[in-house]
């Protein structure tokens, strides 16, 4: 026998129906609800993923492999913590064995003094495979000259903010001071070929890129500072670095590796205010909703009042009663969430394809068109919390409605 | 065999400052197959008296047992459990549930003992043929998938004793059943009623209208909360 009172759904579902006004108010705060949270989750989002892709394809890569003790000292005496050859070598073939990898790419740091005979400033170099590199640095733009080729031996692309402090002209020489491996000073010539725009204005203000050759020339070293390394896909990166930490103590190597993550300090800074700021404006949301939900269900109570009475005076318990007003609250919330969950995932791809300009973001020297990733994680949380946010507040109008006492319910009919 | 036992039971009102009285050391036992009818002016007690009757109200003083339970040390679940297994309720407004057709409003009764899985509870199929039946009783099978608005008041009022009917209750309290019908739907209600109760069901039955005394077995005038007249009559 089917011990269920089927008829509490049937009641609940026909109430829904009935005060058509009251309940599509309802509908269409949870809805607003739902969609704000959705298009905002998915915002956030596609503003993490393009930071972080951004810092990956313009900077970091995935992967960063250096000499052990770099991290710690290297940035007091570099030239004492390079990969030499031998070992750029055995890790080059170590990494192009991983079918995860798109490529590995060397760089060795340095920073010096660029002087076209008025005035000098400072850079921060970066001695590049140039055909590599250009396919690491996806991010990067080109914003004046032409990339940087192999064969220019001399020349240099420069940071947009630095080009312009050095009021140069593609083609121009100038002089490139810097200090070499065992403490002295050397200086190189560089043609400058490129401006180039990273995305990052305080890396823009001061980056030169050089042939890796030209700037091991420059310190008098065969070594390089750091192997980067690019995969094919993000997610993988933790797997990847798991992998060559087990490969690097199979073969005795020494060596120290960082994840783009643990390189990102000021992404996981973005994250996390952001990730704050939802959070606050999801309860926000959710207090709007629940009031409106609590208010109509009240309303709702004090209306149904002597019906409330007539089917206590038949023998409905409280708890009959309470699960009769909580049973409409999880329609409505069920209803509203499908309903705003349809249109999130409709607004957020309208919106991703009308491809609106954002204003540029702090920090940020490139501006991009607004997405919004349909975050399915966000979609069926979101919608869950829809429903669960309009059973809950419409707890307390419940509960009041099975206290209500009987002969006075009668009475208000 | 005894089904409504009072002993001394009062009920006060607080209204603002005034205490008021509805029910003053009523004693009083209903035997199975009565048709009771309390008489009284408007503010006597009678409604009070059945919804003490009815398990729906507290008294503040006194005992009331129904069908030999003790409605006193009751939860209020228990007391619901009381009300849906042997009492069926008649009301003057006819408190229909308005979203259910006259089937539904009338097999709603029988849901919540299925729902609350009640001894002797039946089906939702069977409750449905029970729910035609009594509609049958009443004269209105061919109004099985009427709403209550698309009904009369005479007609609403016979869905409404379908519906205390369908239990099979002990006992069924009808408070004013008849005072929102016109005299001649009054009538037919009250024959109807009278049926019923030449088949065994006991009726208490509150009204201010004296017609309504040629059908009682048993008549109780009410005057401030006391019971001033308590008089058998011969059945009609
Ligand atoms: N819930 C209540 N609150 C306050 N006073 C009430 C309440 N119910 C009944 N009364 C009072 O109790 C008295 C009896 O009322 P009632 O039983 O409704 O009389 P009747 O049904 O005979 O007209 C009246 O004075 C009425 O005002
Ligand atoms: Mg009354």
């Amino acid at each position: 026998m089917l011990s269920i009172n089927f008829f509490r759904y049937k009641i609940a579902l026909l109430n829904v129906l009935r005060n058509r006004r009251r309940s599509l108010i309802t509908l269409l705060s949870i809805q607003i609800g739902v969609v704000s949270l959705i298009l905002f989750g998915g915002f956030v989002a596609s503003m993490y993923e393009g930071m972080r892709e951004n810092m990956i394809r313009s900077q970091l890569g995935h992967l960063q492999i250096y000499q052990a003790g770099f991290n710690q000292y290297g940035h007091i005496e570099p030239e004492k913590y390079l990969l030499i050859q031998e070992q750029v070598q055995q890790v080059s073939d170590l990494v192009s064995g991983l079918a995860e990898v798109e490529l590995l790419t060397p760089r060795l740091d340095f920073s010096g003094l660029i002087t076209n005979g008025n005035q000098s400033v400072a850079v921060v170099g970066n001695g590049i495979d140039p055909d590599k590199e250009a396919l690491l640095s996806s991010a990067i733009t080109l914003i004046e000259g032409e990339d940087l080729f192999p064969e220019d031996q001399a020349g240099a692309l420069v940071g947009q903010g630095l080009y312009n402090a050095l009021n140069a002209n593609i083609g121009d020489y100038l002089t490139l001071l810097a200090s070499t491996a065992d403490g002295a000073v050397n200086a190189v010539d560089v043609q400058i070929v490129g401006a180039i725009n990273t995305g990052t204005r305080e890396v823009d203000n001061r980056l030169l890129r050089i042939n890796l050759s030209h700037a091991q020339d420059l310190q008098f070293t065969q070594g390089v500072s750091r192997l980067v390394v690019l995969l094919k896909d993000t997610a993988q990166t933790q797997i990847v670095m798991d992998k060559l930490s087990q490969l690097f103590e199979q073969e005795g190597l020494t060596l120290e590796m960082r994840s783009w993550s643990q390189l990102a300090d000021y992404y996981h800074e973005v994250v996390n205010l952001f990730d704050g700021v939802f959070g606050f404006l999801k309860i926000i949301v959710l207090f709007i909703a629940a009031l409106s939900i609590a208010n109509t269900m009240m309303m709702a109570v004090m209306e149904r009042t002597p019906e409330i009475g007539s089917i206590r005076a038949l023998g409905a318990t409280r708890h009959e009663v309470m699960m009769l007003f909580l049973t409409e609250a999880s329609y409505l919330g069920l209803f509203g969430s499908a309903l705003g969950v349809l249109l999130g995932i409709f607004m957020a791809n309208s919106i991703t394809l009308a491809e609106f300009i954002m204003p540029t973001p702090p920090g940020s020297s490139q501006s991009y068109p607004i997405r919004i990733f349909v975050e399915w994680t966000v979609v069926w949380q979101t919608a869950l919390t829809g429903v669960l946010v309009a059973v809950l507040a419409s707890i307390y109008p419940a509960f009041k409605a099975s206290r209500l006492l009987i002969n006075q319910a009668m009475r208000s009919a | 065999m005894r089904l409504v036992n009072l002993a001394k039971v009062s009920r006060f009102f607080t209204l603002g400052q005034s205490r008021v009285c509805a029910l003053n050391q009523i004693d009083l036992a209903v035997d199975k197959g009565e048709f009771l009818v309390l008489k009284g002016a408007s503010g006597s007690g009678k409604s009070t008296l059945l919804n003490l009757i009815g398990a729906m109200d507290e008294a503040d003083e006194g005992e009331i047992a129904i069908a030999g339970k003790a409605l006193g040390p009751m939860s209020d679940r228990q007391k619901s459990h009381v009300r849906r297994d042997h009492i069926g309720f008649i009301f003057q407004s006819f408190n229909l549930l308005p979203v259910l057709t006259a089937l539904e409003n009338v097999q709603y009764p029988l849901s919540l003992r299925t729902g609350g899985k009640a001894a002797g509870a039946s089906s939702h199929k069977e409750n449905k043929a029970k729910a035609l039946v009594a509609l049958e009783r009443v004269g209105l099978a061919d109004f099985v998938n009427h709403k209550p608005n698309q009904l009369s008041g005479g007609q609403m009022q016979r869905v409404a004793i379908a519906r205390a009917l369908v239990t099979e209750p002990d006992i069924i309290l009808a408070d004013e059943p008849t005072a929102n019908l016109d005299s001649e739907n009054a009538q037919s209600i009250m024959a109807l009623m009278k049926q019923l109760n030449r088949q065994g069901i006991t009726f208490i039955f509150a009204t201010h209208h004296d017609y309504v005394l040629e059908q009682a077995s048993r008549v109780i005038e009410l005057r401030d909360g006391c019971i001033l007249q308590d008089k058998q009559r011969v059945a009609a």
